[in-house]
């Protein structure tokens, strides 16, 4: 069978080369993979992506929180990383392996003996140097970070790249984190990982000119297609 | 296998090429050649339009009439003497009463070097080979089609229409010179005579061939520091990979295609 079959152009780009070149794009705009509250990022940067504090009444300025993507790993089928047993790899699908760090400020919070007021701000708020040492108790403020890794499947969009192009991105199907307990707060995880892989990975917009060098033109009409480690196009020239 | 691979079949390839000659700037030259017996001093310009592309492995593609269409403004001298018979007007005399016996001199025409300009176009056709070039130079890629030896250029009815030209040129300028009257058909014929087919194919063999036998058909080019993304924000800035190798070559595997391969690393 050749390869443009009954199309007049073909392209193929194998994973190791997908993944360079989301390394690439990865390495060039990082905030697309951190997030980060004001109180860890408070602007956008070429680094990271400043976002709001998650409001929670009686939490001034809210629960400052950060999340970092490490860049995805994918393997496209037919399989070649392993992945947890709950994970199947089938045809036309990819998988992902990204280790995620999340943290939050945890800070002790003072009772306001008097009668509720809007708030005036987080210095009134942290404590003197007067409060008696307690070991029993929480610092004032606490970075607390855990890590996970993560494993996904999911397929290929055709979408359009931000200078207009044809181009792909990585669309998440299902997320799994290996041994978790409970399994209720497993599935709150996954869920929620869920949302945040699908957001961060469908900014990650990769033109089909880049996936083939450059070489030739191609009007999409068969594709992306996801077969032998690689994404494949045909179309006209 | 390549990391990256490209390929267009020969009907992509026919359309790949179209664009490529297509854009390809006009050539052009000037110097001098002989048209059969005369030097002619020339100026020629010729463009290029793609013939049938016919694939063939491992690395070679063939052009099928692959057309030069070329405009060629020519001069030459013609040395009329050397060509038409020397005229003389006999002396004449009469016998006039009272004066006597006068006669006029005899007058001899030096027939002129007339100077030639003639423009004509046309088109010739021509098959040749193109192998694949890759090369890296100042950080670019690029893969060119270069011809294999030196095509034979189809004539056809090129030469007997240049000489109709070259005979419509002539006959004016011959008609301005004065007693030629019974010879123009005699000049006319000699001046065809003397450059004939031989003569018009052994000027625009060597002028033409050269527009052919340097070909080289871009067919990609590329920076080695590969965009993927230009910059669109301060916070998002230029995307690019390194193609780190390129190849090239015709490959059959159910059907001929053009196959372009790359690897790159982030």
């Amino acid at each position: 069978m050749s390869l443009t079959e009954t199309e007049t152009a073909f392209a193929s780009v194998h994973e190791d080369a997908l993944n360079d070149v989301i390394t690439a794009f990865c390495t060039s705009r990082p905030h697309h993979l951190a997030y980060g509250s004001p109180a860890f990022t408070p602007v956008t940067t070429v680094a990271e992506t400043a976002m709001p504090a998650i409001a929670f009444p009686g939490v001034p300025g809210g629960i400052q929180w950060r999340i970092r993507l490490s860049i995805p790993r994918i393997d496209l089928f037919k399989q070649t990383t392993p992945l947890p047993p709950e994970l199947t790899l089938g045809p036309g699908q990819f998988s992902a392996e990204i280790d995620v760090e999340l943290c939050i400020e945890c800070r002790r919070l003072k009772i306001d003996p008097k009668p509720p007021r809007p708030p005036k701000g987080r210095e009134q708020d942290k404590g003197t140097p007067n409060d008696p040492p307690r070991d029993d108790r929480r610092p004032l403020s606490e970075l607390t970070c855990f890590k996970l890794r993560v494993f996904a499947i999911g397929h290929i969009e055709h979408v359009l790249a931000s200078t207009g192009e044809d181009a792909i991105a990585l669309a998440v199907d299902a997320v799994e984190i290996v041994d978790i307990k409970p399994d209720e707060l497993e599935a709150f995880l996954e869920c929620f990982l869920f949302l945040i892989l699908q957001a961060a990975l469908a900014g990650i917009r990769l033109p089909l000119r880049a996936l083939r060098a450059g070489a030739f033109q191609l009007i999409l009409a068969v594709g992306p297609l996801i077969d032998d480690d690689r994404v494949k196009v045909r179309g006209l020239v | 296998m390549a990391e990256i691979i490209a390929a267009i079949d020969e009907q992509g390839a026919n359309t790949l090429l179209d664009t490529a000659i297509n854009i390809l700037p006009a050539q052009s030259s000037s110097g001098s050649g002989n048209l059969g017996p005369f030097v002619a001093s020339y100026s020629v310009t010729a463009t290029l339009t793609n013939g049938d592309v016919d694939l063939i492995p491992p690395d070679i593609i063939r052009l099928v009439d692959l057309r030069v269409d070329w405009d060629l403004h020519l001069s030459f001298g013609i040395d009329l003497s050397a060509i038409l018979p020397d005229f003389c007007l006999p002396q004449v005399c009469i016998n006039i009463p009272c004066v006597g016996r006068v006669c006029t001199p005899r007058i001899c025409i030096d027939w002129p070097t007339i100077t030639v300009p003639v423009s004509f176009g046309d088109f010739i056709k021509a098959t040749g080979d193109f192998r694949l070039d890759i090369s890296l130079t100042g950080g670019v890629w690029r893969v060119q089609a270069v011809i294999v030896g030196v095509p034979n250029l189809q004539f056809g009815a090129t030469t007997a229409l240049l000489l109709a030209a070259i005979a419509a040129a002539v006959t004016p300028l011959l008609l301005a010179i004065p007693f030629i009257g019974p010879f123009l058909a005699i000049a006319v014929d000699a001046i065809l005579l003397a450059i004939g087919i031989a003569g018009v194919t052994g000027l625009l063999g060597p002028i033409l061939t050269p527009f052919v036998s340097g070909l080289k058909i871009p067919i990609y080019s590329q920076p080695q520091l590969f965009p993927v993304l230009p910059a669109e924000s301060a916070i998002d800035p230029q995307v690019a990979v390194t193609i780190d190798l390129i190849a090239a070559a015709v490959v059959n595997s159910g059907e001929d295609e053009l196959v372009l391969s790359a690897d790159i690393s982030a």
